[in-house]
């Protein structure tokens, strides 16, 4: 069994958490909102040292670029959301970020997101390195195909749509079923880690 | 019939005991299972181990705490390579919640290495091996900056020290020197490298994610934009297997210990899924 | 005036943000990259900053409401200072003006309290037992929900055992052919599935994203003003 009051510390912490799976209880209460606490005392530590103050306070506090005492009123009128009469200010900071992003977005992600992905789909003669591999990409465009008229509902599905939406669906059923596989396997693996932490760190049962 | 009528309204509790008492009993008689690595994993060792030396990799640690059992394993994995291979490893976080992550996996890879060093040569030395740059935000400003310089975006590192006066940094300027971004990551941040990095330098991206998105990411490896796919904490587990089988880099294996674990907890759950089912039918051709 | 200048910046943002990736002459690509290490990184930190005080503000109005479980919230705002303290004080190194160690009187032991022992001692424990909680959600979701009622259901189904299967290195050593169709599944009907489902993501993205720089979307201008 481990020493060191730290580990003690977190060994309590994570058993209050734990106890939530009998019941809704004071101890699990205290960890959950220990942990918001912590969290956003721990952002503001680099917040500060790594972002405003090398960013902002040194280049100003020496005199270089004094402009960007502009850019610090910019950032500071998100502030104004608590002040009601000025409260639409906080539009601009917002305006500035999400219209940049959005703009930096449109060309690479037609680039990523649809050329790319649209080059890998089409089927070329490169495709059949063998024929297995000839297949299986032939298998993949029908399944693109199928998958994305499943989703085109400007349409009755009548005719040859009929047939490729339930292709798609069946694409889309094994795609989902191969997402819940990893999924459980993910979800135990984090419950895992903590008990192996439990045994290990904590009581030492483990080595 | 009365007996799958409780069996389907069983409290939920007792299924919380069977499946914490099939994860516990594995570790009280351990059994290790070495993993046979896949193709996307092997893919993504391949590409790590063929850096020149002129170039480093970059691990971008894009977790939280909240998914570190699945995914703290995997940084390790990788560390523990890149030294072994001497390659230089720049370290950041997209996220800031990651970086008490980052750190312990840098001091705990650091210290295995230089507990074995015998000479300065072979220690791993901070700022001429590995440089931790740290978090900047936002992930924007990030991506894009370091395909410019990246002691522009981390104009100091983790540790408050000038990321330009680092040794390393003198040869590591921009993604020109990258040999491959691995982006450990709960979310779709793998996707970023790809849309932003990737489209405007070029630079090959390679993902180490969660399971839960695991499954998502199979499109950007097949169409080439992903180099290779580390998937959960078996991913984790068949890199490590591969870093000790091929370089012979010992240390403690995560993902591997918990391999034992994983395979009683899967096989109750589906033995759960399956009762569940059964009960179902049963239930409902009584009421037909 | 209120959300014509709004709608007027995020235009020529949004105009700003696209042009680098298509002209590439030095001067663009400087002023960029100018424009993203200073202006948008202050900014963004503001946010943050914001995002912070929002919590703190959450926190008092609750206390002062006395709302349900308001004496949380004094745990909340007192870690969210001490936690402050010591990394503003403390430095992140343990370096700072703030001591963060203390030896423990009649003792040899030292006593750390600095911001990454608080990191991994108390966030890390936290952080991680609170996704735990999950496996167990997902395992009384899966055995009380998951039935194959149709044909599609049992698809998914199989899908799902198969890769569960194969995810545990045991059956994929006594049946390799296993791992193999479940990397086959993950590879070839996964992906067309999660393609076809991205283009849609792609699209839907790009739609708002227009959207929002020409604005169309006015969503995010809120209010009424």
């Amino acid at each position: 069994m481990s020493g060191e009051p730290w580990i003690w510390i977190s060994a309590i912490l994570t058993l209050a958490i734990f106890s939530f799976l009998y019941k809704e209880n004071p101890f699990y209460r205290f960890g959950e909102h220990l942990f918001v606490g912590v969290a956003n005392g721990y952002s503001i530590t680099f917040m500060w040292h790594r972002i405003l103050v090398p960013a902002l306070i040194n280049p100003v506090s020496h005199g270089q670029k004094l402009w960007l005492i502009g850019v610090a009123f910019i950032g500071a009128l998100y502030f104004t959301r608590f002040i009601p009469r000025i409260s639409w200010l906080v539009r601009i900071p917002i305006a500035l970020v999400m219209g940049y992003s959005s703009g930096a977005y449109i060309p690479r992600g037609i680039d990523a997101g649809i050329i790319e992905q649209t080059r890998a789909t089409v089927v070329t003669r490169a495709s059949f390195i063998n024929w297995q591999q000839g297949i299986w990409a032939i298998l993949i465009l029908l399944g693109v195909v199928a998958t994305v008229s499943y989703f085109f509902f400007s349409r009755e599905r009548k005719g040859i749509l009929k047939p490729l939406s339930y292709i798609g669906i069946v694409f889309i059923m094994l795609g989902f079923g191969a997402s819940f596989g990893y999924s459980v396997m993910a979800r135990i693996s984090l419950f895992i880690g903590r008990i192996q932490f439990l045994l290990r760190d904590w009581l030492g049962i483990i080595h | 019939m009365k007996f799958f009528e409780k069996l389907m309204k069983i409290d939920r509790r007792i299924i919380y005991l069977i499946l914490a008492l099939v994860v516990i009993i594995p570790f009280l008689r351990p059994f290790l299972i070495h993993p046979r690595a896949m193709p996307p994993v092997e893919n993504l060792y391949n590409h790590i181990d063929s850096i020149p030396q002129d170039k480093a990799l970059v691990i971008s640690v894009d977790y939280t705490p909240d998914t570190e059992p699945e995914l703290q394993p995997m940084t390790i994995a990788l560390l523990r390579h890149a030294f072994a291979r001497r390659v230089k490893v720049g370290v950041l976080c997209l996220g800031v919640l990651g970086l008490g992550l980052a750190e312990n996996a840098l001091t705990q890879v650091a210290n295995e290495f230089n507990r074995r060093a015998t000479t300065q040569a072979d220690s791993i030395i901070y700022g001429r091996d590995y440089v931790f740059w740290g978090w900047q935000t936002p992930a924007l400003t990030v991506i894009l900056g370091m395909g410019e310089r990246i002691s522009k975006v981390f104009s100091v590192d983790y540790y408050g020290n000038k990321t330009e006066t680092l040794p390393m940094m003198q040869k590591i300027k921009n993604y020109n020197n990258v040999g491959i971004i691995v982006s450990v990551s709960a979310s779709a941040t793998p996707l970023w490298y790809i849309t932003y990095a990737q489209t405007s330098f070029g630079v090959k991206v390679g993902i180490a994610s969660t399971a839960v998105q695991a499954a998502d990411m199979y499109p950007y490896l097949n169409s080439g934009q992903a180099t290779g796919l580390l998937s959960g904490m078996k991913g984790g587990a068949e890199y490590e297997e591969l870093v000790q089988t091929r370089l012979g880099i010992t240390g403690r294996r995560r993902a591997t210990e918990a391999m034992a674990a994983q395979t009683s907890a899967h096989f109750t759950i589906i033995a759960f899924i399956i009762i569940g089912n059964i009960g179902f039918f049963v239930l409902r051709r009584r009421k037909k | 005036m209120k959300r014509r200048i709004p709608l007027a910046i995020v235009f020529i943002f949004g105009v700003l943000g696209a042009i680098p990736f298509l002209v590439p002459h030095r001067i663009i690509q400087d002023a960029d990259n100018e424009f993203r290490n200073s202006v948008l990184r202050i900014i963004v930190a503001f946010s943050l900053v914001l995002g912070v005080g929002s919590i703190i503000r959450h926190h008092y109005e609750k206390i002062r409401r006395k709302r349900e479980n308001w004496q949380y919230s004094y745990v909340t705002l007192i870690s969210l200072v001490i936690t402050a303290i010591i990394g503003l004080f403390g430095g992140i190194e343990a370096n700072g003006i703030l001591p963060t160690r203390f030896l423990v009187p009649f003792t040899k032991y030292t006593f750390h309290f600095d911001i990454q022992t608080l990191y991994t001692n108390i966030m890390v424990p936290l952080g991680a037992t609170m996704f735990s909680l999950l496996a167990f959600f997902m395992t009384s979701a899966a055995y009380r929900a998951f039935r194959a009622r149709n044909i599609e259901a049992t698809i998914l189904l199989f899908s799902a055992f198969v890769v569960m299967l194969a995810a545990v290195p045991l059956v994929s050593r006594v049946f390799p052919k296993l791992s193999f169709f479940s990397e086959w599944i993950l590879t070839v009907p996964n992906t067309a599935a999660k393609r076809g489902l991205g283009f849609g993501i792609a699209l839907g993205s790009m739609a708002t994203s227009l959207k929002i720089i020409l604005g169309i979307e006015r969503g995010w201008l809120g209010g009424t003003q």
